[in-house]
């Protein structure tokens, strides 16, 4: 490349880069930056990745994406990218795409044991269908499930769990959300009401306070925390203090570092509520209006199996403490009982239930978690000194409590992957109740997501096996009505009993009870914990699993069908992140090959039934739900047929393409300003725009507010935060912070009002029952629950001696089926470690590089050590992260969950470490 | 010839001494320089897309450094991106048009 042409290049990407961060450079620079593109045709877009929701701009050129760039305009980043956004364009071209339906055949005929061969779309879907209707037939429908998705787009998400709930009459739909913030949802559900975070990512500018709990930041978000960088570097008396079990990057820019061990934050917070107390630092004007004390049972289990029948000889010890369980000497004064009591769990299916207590009681309750005995419980790097430990303990609570400080409390997986998850979640607002620093601008606890549209999909739409749209459950008849009425269903049409949870249909999966299974937008045979189980499930079982999938990744292995999918720039979609913004782009490139978006696949799978299939009764066992006959979903053909179906009508005619939204969402659509759809184009009508508008119908109104379709996509927006509410003057006006009555209009009473509606009515009682079960409303009230300390169920022993902990890292993006598409990606990180201390690594006879097996109870791995990495564990403490498909650590894990929240539990079970 | 848009923060006092640091690295440049909040924007050579992840690593380890990130990638005349792929991966790639992935002939 000749000189001029050089060096103009580099100049105007200085010029291109300092303009999208606001650096101010002259006009000819800018003119140049203009050159450089031309001819490229940028529009907005938004990240496939993390939950921080980053705006990107994409440029494409004769059907590809040429370049990507922060996008100025996003609020979120404002210009920055981190390296996995940096390659967004670069996904789409890995050379292992899949690009065909493939089904495992013999012969000519499917077989279970055959070969993957190329076949059509129509062969597929016959072979899917059939399947399908054998497993129905069979099982009811109980009997086949969806793996869903925080990664769905909103219409993607919709459309699947309409098939399944308004459609198939089935609940066991779940998305790999479960696994990332369910405990986060649990806690939100019982302390507020209504989920998701009151506060925005604007808190990071406004406190001068930031607390990171079990969330490496630096690595996981680490455009959030260019922006908790930026505060901490503009303001000398901003701090921010790293609470970890492992030093990670976040301890880089930290004032205070909190090492811990596993499962004792439920301690830490409890000494803080303590010298809340203790300090009679309590804000009493804002716990009295707006705040009820509240606590559950203890015996709660571990959210393992109730059998003992499917594990593994050696797992069958840690299994027993589903029923059981010791009490150590620090659980024992929480629950004010002996050290080596045996405490049968016997709310392990109650977990959830919850009562109102007094102060008095709340006051007893956290009086054991003194600062002696939460630091010698807690400190978890063996050479610090316990008075240094308990220094930090006590900086901590001094960080909190100082009334002229205000205070964000950040976290991700630490708390919600957690046998306490819920727990966990619940103390952090007590805290922040307890001193009145919530729902205000930079003030709050703030629950972080891992997914892009975790909150926007799995969450809003409703994709969870207990869920429908816009915070409404299954099991409450009147949201019932409201989904059969706007779904055009009649009465009865609904499930009212719970589905499986994702880790409850791989179980399923594995005793027989599920017999057919579709994966979309995630990939579970790799992220769920104590994974031998569930391939031998897929591969030995009779069943049937359809993978739909970009890439091969271990789902897809273990498929009998996979189905070609087209990903984020080569569909339309919308996807809200962590502080409630929604976003939107457009399809930017053709999928490659024959594959296609979920929404289609979806839409023409419902082609392929009729209603009276389904119109009938229908076995679920277990359903004993009011109104409904026990065990079975009524037939409802009658009225079906009163309304005006004949039952010969497909799915697809009842569900999709009604009459209604073909005349009324018709494409081609101004909106689309020339950008082209594969899906509306072969339709002729617009099913993303048609599912968007009718699910917003079930959030209008009650705290859940969206706007129209078209507005996500206009030039001068860059996502909008519900609710989200059009005024008088037309224009859509967003809710920066919840419940507080100068930023948000649902608040009718007083400065700050709780309004969530659910489980707004209690009983009372003391510490361990109900005493008084008439139960009392405590609307438009928050509750601050007290926890106790729980140990965990699984703890290094002599055979297995050390703690294993898995997570991410920054390059990589879950379990790597993208990312590793990406030579960059791939070779900036090409293979999980073992991240471990050197004198662990010595003891064991170990070098940096060598290779060495890690081994639980239920299976094994071999990777090499790194004891020098950007993760530096304490001693008796090992890291794994789980991105690599050659070092499957979810083999290795332990499947036991937080038993409210049902979420996988990856930080923490036991491990021995060997020589290979 | 791969070019990449990045943008650094450099911790308070260290302005000078860190653009310095940024110019000593290999087809690392400064062309920007916010003083007011201490913000420099770099644009990085690198001969192959290998080199530039390593050079943004050395960026960030630089102690004068609070962070580091890209903002602008240039791929258009790029194809070497499309068409090297990692031998650890190579082989995970199919060839012939109709093709199951090796990872799934088993």
């Amino acid at each position: 490349m000749e000189l001029t042409r050089r060096d103009f290049l580099k100049a105007s990407i200085a010029a291109s880069t300092a303009v999208t961060v606001g650096i101010p450079v002259g006009k000819e620079a800018q003119a140049a930056a203009g050159e450089a593109e031309a001819g490229w045709q940028w529009d907005k877009g938004v990240c496939r990745f993390c939950g921080t929701g980053c705006g990107i701009m994409i440029a494409t050129k004769d059907g590809r994406v040429v370049a990507t760039k922060g996008d100025p305009d996003a609020p979120v980043n404002r210009g920055l990218n981190c390296i996995k956004g940096y390659f967004n364009g670069k996904i789409l071209y890995g050379k292992d795409r899949l690009t065909q339906p493939l089904l495992r055949m013999k012969n000519g005929k499917f077989d279970k044991k055959g070969q993957f061969v190329p076949v059509s779309w129509e062969r597929a879907f016959d072979e899917m269908a059939k399947q399908f209707r054998r497993a129905y037939k069979e099982k009811g429908p109980t009997g086949v499930a969806i793996f869903g998705s925080g990664q769905y787009t909103i219409p993607e998400g919709y459309t699947s769990a309409k098939l399944m709930k308004a459609g198939f009459r089935s609940n066991n739909i779940d998305p790999n959300a479960r696994h990332c913030m369910a405990s986060a949802v649990a806690a939100f559900i019982q302390t507020f009401g209504i989920d998701e975070p009151a506060g925005n990512y604007d808190d990071i500018e406004y406190t001068d306070t930031i607390v990171v709990w079990g969330a490496n930041m630096a690595e996981m978000h680490p455009i959030l925390w260019a922006r908790v960088s930026d505060r901490r570097l503009s303001n000398d008396n901003v701090r921010i203090v790293n609470l970890s079990t492992f030093r990670n990057r976040c301890s880089d820019i930290a004032d205070l570092e909190i090492i811990f061990k596993p499962n004792t934050d439920l301690a830490i917070q409890n000494y803080i509520a303590r010298e809340i107390v203790k300090r009679d630092a309590v804000n009493w004007d804002f716990v009295k209006k707006h705040c009820v004390f509240a606590t559950g049972p203890y015996d709660i289990g571990y959210g393992m199996r109730a059998t003992d029948k499917y594990a593994f000889p050696k797992e069958k010890d840690t299994q027993a403490k589903q029923f059981r369980v010791k009490l150590d000497k620090y659980e024992a004064i929480a629950q004010r009982r002996k050290p080596g009591e045996i405490v049968e769990q016997k709310n392990a299916k109650s977990a959830g239930k919850h009562w109102m207590i007094t102060f008095e009681d709340f006051k007893k309750a956290v009086e054991p978690y003194t600062l002696d005995f939460v630091a010698e419980l807690a400190k978890g790097d063996p050479d610090e000194s316990l008075e240094d430990f308990k220094k930090k303990l006590r900086m901590l609570a001094d960080l909190y409590i100082d009334p002229k400080r205000k205070v964000c409390s950040y976290w991700t997986m630490g708390f919600n992957q957690h046998q306490r998850g819920t727990w966990v979640n619940e103390q952090c607002y007590m805290n922040h109740l307890l001193l009145g620093k919530q729902c205000q601008p930079g003030n709050g606890a703030f629950s972080l997501t891992g997914q892009p549209s975790a909150c926007g999909t799995a969450r809003e739409v409703g994709t969870f096996a207990h869920r429908l749209p816009a915070d409404m459950v299954v099991f409450n008849k009147k949201h019932r009505d409201f989904a059969e009425k706007t779904w055009k269903l009649p009465t009865g049409y609904l499930n009212p009993k719970v589905g499986s949870h994702i880790t409850k249909i791989m179980r399923d999966l594995e005793d027989g009870s599920i017999k057919w299974a579709w994966v979309q937008v995630c990939n579970p045979w790799q992220d769920t914990a104590n994974a031998n189980h569930w391939i031998k499930a897929a591969r030995e079982m009779d069943n049937f699993i359809v993978v739909s999938e970009a890439y091969p990744g271990i789902s897809a292995k273990v498929a009998d069908l996979v189905l070609p999918t087209a990903m984020i720039f080569e569909k339309w979609g919308l996807y809200g992140n962590a502080e409630r913004r929604t976003q939107a782009w457009r399809e930017q490139v053709p999928p490659p090959g024959e594959a296609k978006g979920d929404v289609w696949q979806t839409m023409e799978f419902a082609k392929r039934f009729k209603l009276k299939e389904f119109w009938g009764e229908q076995p679920v066992p277990g359903l004993k739900a009011e109104g409904f006959p026990d065990g079975k979903l009524p037939d409802v053909s009658a009225q079906a047929k009163a309304m005006g179906y004949t039952g010969e009508e497909t799915l697809f005619d009842v569900l999709f393409g009604t009459e209604e939204n073909k005349k009324k969402y018709r494409w081609p659509d101004p909106v689309a300003k020339g950008h082209d759809n594969h899906i509306a184009k072969e339709y002729g009508w617009f099913p993303e725009k048609a599912m968007w508008m009718e699910y917003v119908k079930f959030g209008r109104g009650h705290g859940h507010d969206l706007a129209d379709f078209d507005v996500y996509y206009r030039d001068d927006v860059r996502g909008l935060r519900w609710p989200v509410i059009q005024g008088k003057d037309g224009k859509w006006v967003e809710t920066l912070w919840r419940f507080n009555a100068k930023y948000d209009p649902y608040v009718k009473n007083g400065d700050f009002e709780f309004y969530g509606p659910a489980l707004k009515k209690l009983p009372s009682g003391d510490l361990d029952k109900v005493t008084d079960p008439t139960k009392k409303s405590l609307a438009g009230k928050a509750k601050i629950f007290f926890r106790p300390y729980a140990a965990p169920v699984e703890q290094p022993d002599d055979e297995y001696d050390l703690w294993l902990s898995t997570g991410r890292v920054l390059e990589h993006w879950h379990s790597g089926t993208m990312t590793r598409r990406v030579p960059e990606l791939h070779r900036a990180v090409p293979a999980a470690l073992i991240y471990m201390h050197p004198a662990d690594a010595d003891k064991r006879g170990l070098k940096r590089n060598d290779l060495a097996r890690v081994v639980s109870r239920r299976g094994e791995v071999l990777a090499r050590v790194e004891t020098r990495g950007r993760n530096r564990p304490p001693k008796g403490y090992i890291f794994v992260p789980w991105f690599d498909e050659s070092v499957f650590i979810n083999k290795v894990t332990l499947d036991a969950t937080c038993p409210i929240s049902k979420q996988e539990d990856f930080k923490k079970c036991a491990v021995k470490v060997v020589k290979a | 010839m791969n070019y990449s848009g990045i943008v650094v923060a450099l911790k308070p006092g260290r302005l000078r001494e860190g653009i310095r640091a940024l110019n000593g690295l290999p087809g690392t440049e400064v062309y920007h320089v916010d003083e007011a909040q201490s913000r420099v924007v770099v644009v990085q050579e690198a001969a192959s897309v290998h080199d530039e992840v390593d050079g943004m690593k050395a960026i960030k380890e630089l102690p004068q450094v609070a962070y580091a990130a890209m903002v602008y990638h240039y791929f258009a005349e790029d194809e070497q991106i499309y068409t090297t792929f990692p031998k650890e991966l190579e082989q995970d790639a199919c060839s012939a048009e109709a093709c199951v992935p090796e990872a799934l002939r088993e």
